[in-house]
């Protein structure tokens, strides 16, 4: 009788090692994956606040190279700005232009640097909206006339 | 029983320090980078607005069959401006430059001058800061 007591709590005592442990072991892992997934939206917000850029064209005068047009973008953000057509997407009077019609001039642009982005696209005369959009979603929106 | 309960209190009570410490080891880094970035943003926001500049004058130089163009800048804001970061077109496309000083302090006035440039009539003229504030002004050749 005293042998079997002993063995029921020995039994008890391993059963709730190994529930603590499973609900333990749980516990740190889901805490782990919401930490991460919280670190790695802070790496993104932290991205949005740090970029920003602008078109600083004249509206009344977009220079033209070899076919294509050609539009000045400012890295105005805090950090550096890959410019490539994987990053960037425009839209001309609301339709997005095919990665193969426009390019940069540089790869990357540092704060207050200015890239050239050369678009080749069908417009008439008239005014247009060009709405340049960048890492993060962040976008500009540009008027201009040809 | 009872040391069952308090083995298994001690085990949960150490997953519940670890994800504790998991916690603050990833958060903290995270809302300070955030804060920095948020800070960084708002003094940029902060220097766009306290920045302004006025093109006071352009005059114009024979070279060739083109020109030179002496531009007259200046600063009407409250922030200092580094000229090297300017942007100059002149009729639209972006042209080299040279200045006269390698800062635009507050009231004070600088001098581009871009050379050899193509053009008759009238011409438009856009000067833009670091960060994207801008001018304009309208020259005839004569």
């Amino acid at each position: 009788m005293g042998f079997s007591l002993t063995g029921t709590h020995v039994i008890f005592f391993i059963a709730s090692i190994i529930v603590a442990g499973a609900v333990s072991g749980v516990f740190i892992a889901v805490t782990m994956n919401v930490s991460n997934s919280f670190s790695e939206r802070g790496d993104r917000v932290q991205e949005q606040l740090d970029t920003d850029f602008e078109i600083i064209n004249d509206p009344n005068e977009i220079p033209t190279s070899n076919g294509y047009y050609v539009f000045y973008l400012m890295n105005t953000g805090g950090k550096r700005l890959l410019t490539t057509n994987e990053t960037f997407h425009i839209f001309l009077d609301g339709e997005i232009a095919a990665v193969a019609n426009y390019h940069f001039n540089d790869t990357y642009i540092q704060p207050s640097e200015v890239t050239e982005m050369h678009v080749i696209a069908a417009l008439s005369g008239g005014s247009h909206i060009l709405r340049v959009v960048g890492p993060q979603a962040i976008d500009d929106e540009f008027n201009f006339m040809i | 029983m009872g040391f069952s309960l308090v083995a298994a209190a001690a085990i949960i009570g150490v997953s519940i320090l670890v994800c504790t410490e998991i916690i603050i080891g990833n958060v903290s880094p995270t809302i300070t980078g955030i804060n920095d970035s948020y800070d960084d943003m708002k003094n940029r926001a902060i220097e766009q607005v306290q920045t302004d500049i006025n093109i006071t004058s352009a005059t114009t130089a024979s070279n060739g069959s083109n020109y030179d163009l002496n531009v007259a800048v200046k600063n009407t804001g409250s922030v200092s401006l580094k000229t090297s970061d300017f942007s100059i077109l002149v009729d639209g496309t972006k042209q080299q430059f040279t200045c006269s000083d390698s800062y635009l302090y507050p009231e004070k006035t600088v001098y581009f001058n871009v050379n050899n440039i193509a053009g008759n009539g009238l011409e438009r003229l856009k000067i833009i800061t670091d960060k994207g504030i801008s001018d304009y002004y309208s020259y005839i050749l004569p």
